[in-house]
């Protein structure tokens, strides 16, 4: 729990730089904003317990691992990280779009990838109606900013029933980043 | 702390006797080195201001609606072929060559003009005379030789002079164009990284450079921490380098943040043009141009901010932008950190020190003393542990006497000139 915690966290920290960066001087700074994304996509994939989500982890032991990873782990989903370490190099799909949908590829094709993906879809705690927001401003922001953050699979936002509250006024000040880039 | 004064570049010239600064506010300040009396030196001359100019103003681009900063970005020198000397400096958007020369000489004696230029009434002229020059008190002037505009659709981190002296490179996030140094209405792009489509963008280029020697080679850093090697004889557009340099990730050190800290923030060829440095957020590498799966050295500039990551993320440390220098025999390497650290390493004899740019803790002519930082545990006495450290207190730009052992370093708004102790 405490790595989606910090995910979350640094999900809100990530929104907020992308936000105060639209009224900097000089314009907007391709480089960093670049960095922020890629950051916020790893940590949404862990807050959202999206497979290949663990690439993004900071190490930590592995006993006992987190919940999550426990119930992905039963239907026969393998962290990237164990492979990929053997071949030197993380491949992490979120290394770019064109990676990341071979790998689905193979998770897909046996299956399992998709059964405990919908298990582990999280609600997330509805105790704290800002991690509720959060989540939902995620899949927002996910489906209008498709290329940096990963095409997004139809099924996936659908199993989030009631999530559909949506932040005005954070969404409004979301879409101008997307048309600025767009305009790059 | 006034914005306009934060340090933005530093760099000596070819000789080493003039040191340039850049600021935040567009200024460009000049230090000359003493000709000192080299019979009863004690040490080497000091540095005093030369010159000052503002080479660039703030601009406002009304297509897009956006502030161009006038910030100095980079300065580099040309090397010296007549009395005046030539640099060029860059802000995010216009490259400009600056010629700075002397007058220590003026014309006296006009027929037509009193001495204090007011025109005389021609009637009053009864006689003619040749006017001569008369020694004045030196002047320095700077004037804009050349401005290199409208190239740049992104925001210009890099300018590299050729081996050649006659052409020069600018680079920004996506593209690197290649200029004469006579020539400012027209630029070639030698390297375009732009993808069709924006929103498939996963990396920007953040330094270039010419090889020291090679006149048809250059390197650009990715911010996903490779080094591409690109041969102009090649093609005319360097899309395909000739080599790429890159180290595999160490998987166990994986996080949310192993990208950003990945970035290059400086690349630096050595004088001999073997080796090539590069500056990431936690260290210093240099690779040899025959090798490109590895380094052949990697320094660690303070691997204690590996476990702090998250905290500077969040107050937007962890996008500083470190550079990093040679010593002009290549043998030792230096770059700044945090707390107004810099640190240096020695390649021969593996041994590392980190010294302290500040006011309070060092008298002038006071032999600056090595400090170390506590990374956990039981801090020493002298120590300073790791969370008492000023990210405030950044120094970015360092730069190291081409010749001999003075380097100049800065901290957000001074400059510290330090040399080594003369006997």
């Amino acid at each position: 729990m405490e790595f989606r915690l910090e995910a979350h966290r640094i999900v809100s920290i990530s929104l907020g730089k992308i936000y105060s960066a639209r009224g900097q001087r000089g314009g907007l700074k391709l480089h960093k904003n670049l960095l922020v994304s890629l950051v916020l996509r790893s940590a949404r994939r862990v807050y959202l317990g999206e497979p290949g989500g663990e690439c993004g982890l900071p190490p930590r032991p592995r006993d006992p691992p987190p919940p999550d990873c426990e119930r992905l782990r039963r239907g026969g989903y393998r962290p990237l990280g164990s492979e990929a370490a053997a071949r030197g190099r993380v491949e992490c799909p979120a290394e770019s779009p064109r990676k990341r949908s071979a790998v689905e590829r193979g998770q897909a094709a046996g299956s399992p990838g998709k059964k405990p993906r919908r298990e582990a879809e999280p609600s997330p705690p509805q105790e704290d109606m800002e991690t509720g927001n959060v989540a939902s401003l995620i899949s927002i922001f996910g489906s209008s900013f498709s290329g940096l953050l990963g095409k997004e699979r139809g099924a996936a936002e659908a199993s989030e029933p009631g999530q559909v509250c949506c932040e005005q006024p954070v969404l409004r000040s979301l879409n101008p980043w997307s048309t600025a880039i767009v305009a790059f | 702390v006034a914005e306009a004064d934060i340090i933005s570049t530093v760099e000596f010239n070819h000789s080493g006797e003039l040191l340039a600064t850049g600021d935040k506010g567009g200024r460009v300040v000049i230090f000359q080195q003493e000709q000192e009396n080299k019979i009863q030196s004690l040490s080497r001359g000091e540095y005093n201001v030369y010159s000052t100019f503002q080479s660039h103003e703030p601009e406002f681009d009304y297509l897009k609606s956006l502030e161009i900063e006038e910030k100095i970005n980079k300065i580099r020198w040309l090397p010296q072929k007549n009395a005046a000397q030539f640099l060029l400096s860059t802000n995010d958007k216009t490259i400009k060559l600056w010629k700075i020369s002397e007058r220590d000489k003026r014309p006296e004696g006009y027929n037509l003009k009193e001495e204090d230029g007011r025109y005389r009434d021609p009637s009053t002229v009864t006689t003619l005379r040749v006017p001569v020059f008369r020694p004045m008190d030196l002047m320095v002037e700077a004037s804009p030789r050349r401005i290199f505009a409208n190239a740049h659709t992104y925001h210009i981190n890099s300018i590299s002079i050729n081996s050649d002296y006659e052409t020069y490179l600018s680079a920004d996030d996506l593209r690197i164009n290649l200029w004469h140094l006579e020539i400012t209405d027209r630029s070639f792009n030698i390297v375009d990284i732009k993808p069709a489509n924006m929103e498939e963008l996963t990396e920007v280029i953040t330094a270039a450079e010419f090889h020291p020697n090679s006149c048809n080679t250059f390197v650009y850093s990715s911010s996903k921490g490779t080094i591409r090697l690109c041969d102009m004889r090649a093609s005319a557009l360097c899309d395909r380098h000739s080599k790429l340099f890159e180290e595999p990730e160490d998987p166990s050190n994986r996080s949310f943040f192993s990208e950003i800290i990945s970035s290059i923030s400086d690349v630096k060829f050595s004088h001999s043009g073997r080796y090539m440095m590069t500056r990431d957020y936690l260290s210093v590498k240099i690779w040899d141009l025959n090798m490109e799966n590895r380094p052949v050295e990697t320094y660690q500039v303070h691997e204690y901010l590996r476990s702090k990551l998250c905290s500077l993320y969040e107050n937007d440390c962890i996008f500083d932008k470190f550079e990093c220098c040679w010593n002009g025999s290549d043998s030792v390497v230096m770059t700044g950190s945090y707390n107004n650290f810099f640190r240096m390493f020695d390649r021969n004899t593996k041994r590392d020190i980190t010294l302290e740019a500040s006011r309070e803790n060092n008298k002038p002519r006071t032999v600056l003393k090595p400090r170390k930082v506590c990374a956990s545990g039981k801090r020493k006495k002298d120590e300073i542990s790791v969370d008492s450290l000023d990210f405030n207190k950044k120094i970015l730009h360092t730069a190291w006497h081409p010749k001999e052992n003075i380097i100049a370093v800065a901290t957000t708004n001074n400059l510290y000139i330090f040399q080594d102790k003369v006997n």
